[in-house]
């Protein structure tokens, strides 16, 4: 992006002589077990974005935690512009101009946006009542300021999930914020929206705030930071200048190892068998969406969020009533009422939302894989423990699941360990068509290689791949045809060989105007 | 599974869990019976009953008191452990005393004013709580109400529906009705056996078979569990009409073993019932509970009304009681959850 390279330019590194805006000190935190921050120095200068990336467990949210007053370090300082600074609670943090941005959100849905930006703290008036005509003012000079065309007394509710983040920035900034801290503030948001995001964050930063980015997302790393510290395993393996790293040694500083993003060599025959073919298929909010995927090909439907994927790949999976159009599995037709008519005909889906809609959380690892697998470990109609087992095992050792055992719960795994859980369940049933969406969402980057390689051979022993990502990155190394869609419709299809990220977003772009719940 | 998957992620060294710390054997031992709820609910049967024994004993530690005990069991058993299934599933019924006191009057005016063979108005009245739970399940299933709701105007209404069909109850059943709940088969009252069977089949049901794990599986996610290929409304009727099934056959049976319909009939039981599962392990978030644990809950509740009538405590006080037990139980539950 030109126009933010030039941003970060006009933004003169600072001198090395300034005192840092924060300055973290070989801080140390243990809890029960597991250390995990070990000697830890961090800075962040007036005026910089400075990212902070990690595995997950790499104790990047320890830290932000501490630096927001929610934990004390057990050893080490804080200072802010080189005064002692130990928040004994997030209060004394805010105060102390710290506002910190959490990946889930914290807002009361059903409220207005002015009564979340003030929850806790309404203007009042002299008599005591709170004065929503002050509330309202200042926070539509807040969301102007953010270049947001929200209403400030729109419930939350009916906000967009980008929409909810720049409220949740926007609370932040109304509290006079020196440090701003935000935790994978993308994970929900469209390419365009966090574009727009990072026009934000370069303006705050030009303001004089000290930003500190945490992200998995090495490409918005280097599109938005200027420095990057790498933790692994509560310990800082490198800090350096994004424009004198790489993201090939930032993967190797997170991980310790090398891995490749790059794309697979080998491709699907040309020839192979269609194995599913969506015709015409209309099923509200899908206008109009066609797709064939072959036999051991990877299909990625890329779009910007709200475009209609999800909600196609949900049709063919039956759990939308289709109104017309048809889905042929080999060349049958499939008109599924419920997902067990289409995983009769050799489907399986991961779906976007692992925790809401994959995972039976409290459940064990062995009981979340047997249940799409009723039919391998129970003979009429009784289960067998030791067939229940014995397949949770060898997905466990298939998909290198890292566990104690197979009763484990799966609240207690990781996100790619949870993912991979979910992979296993389908894979046991041997599909023929596996449909994932979003396949490494909240995913660290050691367990994005691995389900890379799941999905690769899956497609390499000839099963037909649906994937949905926003990750354009992700849809560049996986995909061996892309298909766009935008506004519900299909709008073209994009050989890998020939992608780029600028083809992909035109393509994916409303033509019609403004788009409906849209930033602008 | 492919094996060629293996080649390719050798390379992933595994990451390690952390490995929770090792306890002294009388810790682990402590923790052990904490966490396991049925192991909980058999110290704690074993302490009464010892208490009792020590306390009272006169009237405790006899055989004609074990076998009250055990019929007062039976009622709660048969519904606990639909109770247990629904709660399972995520969900419960608290139409279950009404559906009681409707399928004996069903069953009583089938016998009494019909003339129908005895058997005839047994099942006749075992049939009518199925259907009232089929009712209960569609509305829940079909027009999206809960089942709190769903089941609370259940209550009522079933309970103005008897009185309607026999305003002052069904008196006097004749003898050939009588031998459903009052036949002794090795000292117990047939009550106790039918309650037996009912917990060892649901024990097995709930424990081995594919259908009904598939309450497990919704009530802990029912998103996850349609995704899953399963069918969640199916499952869930089956599940509310199973409820009313042993509803139906604890109220004609308490029919047949007091001779008499009773409009009254049931009253409370649902609390009595709720309370036992959530002892015996069940969450209202659904998902977790055994049949094992409904039955050792119902038991406890039992001997614990045994024992409050023992010391004569007033009646009103085993109403207080139940509930105290039941916040007890939840209180239980919540700290182990907010434990871990």
């Amino acid at each position: 992006m030109p126009e933010t390279r030039e941003q970060i330019n006009r933004v003169s590194g600072p001198s090395p002589t300034t005192i840092p805006r924060l300055s973290v000190k070989n801080v140390t935190k243990s809890f029960p077990g597991v250390v995990a921050l070990d000697d830890v120095s961090f800075e962040v200068i007036a005026g910089e974005i400075h990212a902070m990336v990690g595995e997950n467990g790499a104790g990047k949210s320890t830290l932000m935690h501490i630096i927001a007053g929610v934990y004390q370090p057990d050893q080490g300082q804080l200072s802010i512009d080189g005064k002692p600074y130990a928040p004994e609670d997030e209060k004394a943090a805010q105060q102390a101009g710290v506002a910190i941005v959490f990946q889930e959100g914290s807002l009361f849905p059903p409220l207005s946006v002015s009564e979340n930006i003030f929850a806790g703290r309404q203007p009042v008036t002299s008599l005591g009542a709170v004065d929503f005509g002050r509330m309202r003012d200042i926070t539509k000079d807040l969301l102007q300021d953010l270049e947001v065309g929200i209403d400030p007394s729109t419930p939350v509710a009916l906000l967009s999930p980008s929409q909810r983040q720049l409220v949740e920035i926007a609370k932040a900034l109304s509290q006079k914020v020196q440090i701003l801290i935000l935790d994978e503030p993308t994970s929900s948001l469209t390419i365009s929206e966090a574009r727009h995001l990072f026009k934000i964050l370069h303006r705050l930063a030009e303001r004089g705030v000290a930003i500190i980015y945490v992200s998995h997302r090495l490409g918005e790393v280097f599109e938005v930071a200027q420095r990057v510290t790498v933790l692994k395993d509560g310990k800082v393996t490198g800090v350096r200048e994004i424009s004198k790293t790489t993201p090939d040694e930032l993967i190797h500083l997170e991980v310790g190892r090398e891995l490749s993003f790059a794309r697979d060599p080998r491709l699907p025959s040309s020839d192979a068998p269609v194995v599913l073919e969506i015709e015409d298929l209309v099923v509200p909010p899908v206008k109009h969406a066609s797709i064939k995927v072959r036999a051991g090909e990877i299909v990625c439907l890329a779009g910007l969020v709200g475009a209609g994927r999800t909600e196609l790949c949900e049709a063919i999976f039956g759990i939308r009533p289709i109104l017309s159009g048809s889905i042929k599995v080999n060349g049958v037709h499939l008109l599924p009422n419920h997902p067990i008519d289409a995983m009769n005909m050799g489907i399986g889906m991961v779906p976007e939302d692992r925790r809401d809609a994959g995972l039976f959380l409290a459940m064990s690892i062995a009981a979340n894989i047997a249940s799409a697998n009723m039919d391998a470990v129970s003979q009429r109609g009784v289960i067998s423990k030791r067939d229940v087992d014995r397949l949770a095992q060898s997905s466990v050792d298939t998909l290198h699941i890292a566990t104690p055992d197979i009763e484990r719960e799966v609240m207690f795994l990781s996100g790619g360990n949870q993912q991979k859980v979910l992979l296993g369940r389908w894979l046991a049933r041997k599909p023929k068509i596996l449909i994932v969406d979003e396949p490494t969402r909240g995913v660290d980057v050691g367990a994005k290689a691995d389900l890379y390689a799941i999905l690769r051979e899956l497609a390499q022993n000839g099963v037909a791949l649906l994937v949905v990502s926003s990750d354009l990155p992700e849809v560049l190394a996986l995909a061996h045809r892309i298909v766009v869609m935008s506004e519900g419709r299909t709008v073209g299809e994009i050989d890998a060989n020939d992608a780029d990220e600028v083809k992909i977003l035109q393509m994916a772009t409303p033509k019609s105007g403004v788009r409906e719940g849209g930033l602008e | 599974m492919s094996d060629t998957l293996k080649p390719i992620l050798e390379k992933s060294p595994a990451h390690s869990e952390k490995q929770p710390q090792k306890d002294s054997p009388f810790k682990r031992l402590a923790k052990r019976i904490a966490w396991d709820r049925p192991l909980l609910l058999i110290a704690l049967l074993v302490l009464l009953c010892i208490f009792m024994t020590l306390r009272y004993p006169e009237a405790f530690p006899h055989w004609d008191n074990a076998a009250a005990v055990l019929l007062d069991a039976a009622q709660g058993g048969i519904l606990t452990v639909g109770m247990m299934i629904l709660l399972v599933s995520g969900v419960f019924d608290l139409s279950v005393g009404s559906t009681m006191a409707f399928s004996g009057i069903v069953a009583g005016v089938v016998v009494k004013d019909f003339g129908a063979p005895p058997l005839l108005a047994f099942l006749a009245g075992i049939l009518t709580g199925t259907l009232v739970g089929l009712i209960n399940g569609t509305i829940i299933t079909r027009f999206r109400i809960n089942a709190l709701i769903t089941t609370l105007a259940m209550q009522g209404i079933l309970r103005g529906v008897a009185q309607l069909v026999a305003p002052s109850g069904v008196a006097n059943l004749p003898q050939g009705f009588r031998p459903f709940g009052q036949t002794m088969i090795m000292g117990l009252q047939s009550p106790f056996w039918v309650m037996l069977v009912v917990v060892l089949v649901a024990f097995y049901a709930m424990s081995r078979t594919r259908y009904f794990r598939q309450f497990y599986y919704i009530g802990s996610n029912p998103r996850a569990a349609s995704l899953s290929g399963i069918k969640v409304d199916k499952v869930t009727l089956v599940g509310f009409a199973l409820m009313g099934t042993l509803a139906g056959l604890a109220g004609t049976m308490l029919a047949s073993r007091l001779s008499n319909a009773v409009i009254l009939a049931g009253v409370g039981v649902e609390l009595r019932a709720i309370t036992a599962a959530i002892l015996g392990g069940a969450s209202l978030l659904g998902g977790a509970g055994t049949i094992p644990g409904a039955f050792l809950g119902v038991l406890f509740m039992s001997l614990i009304q045994n024992t409050l009538i023992i010391a004569r405590v007033p009646v009103f006080w085993q109403s207080i009681v139940v509930g105290v037990v039941l916040l007890l139980a939840i209180g239980i539950d919540q700290l182990g959850r907010s434990k871990r």
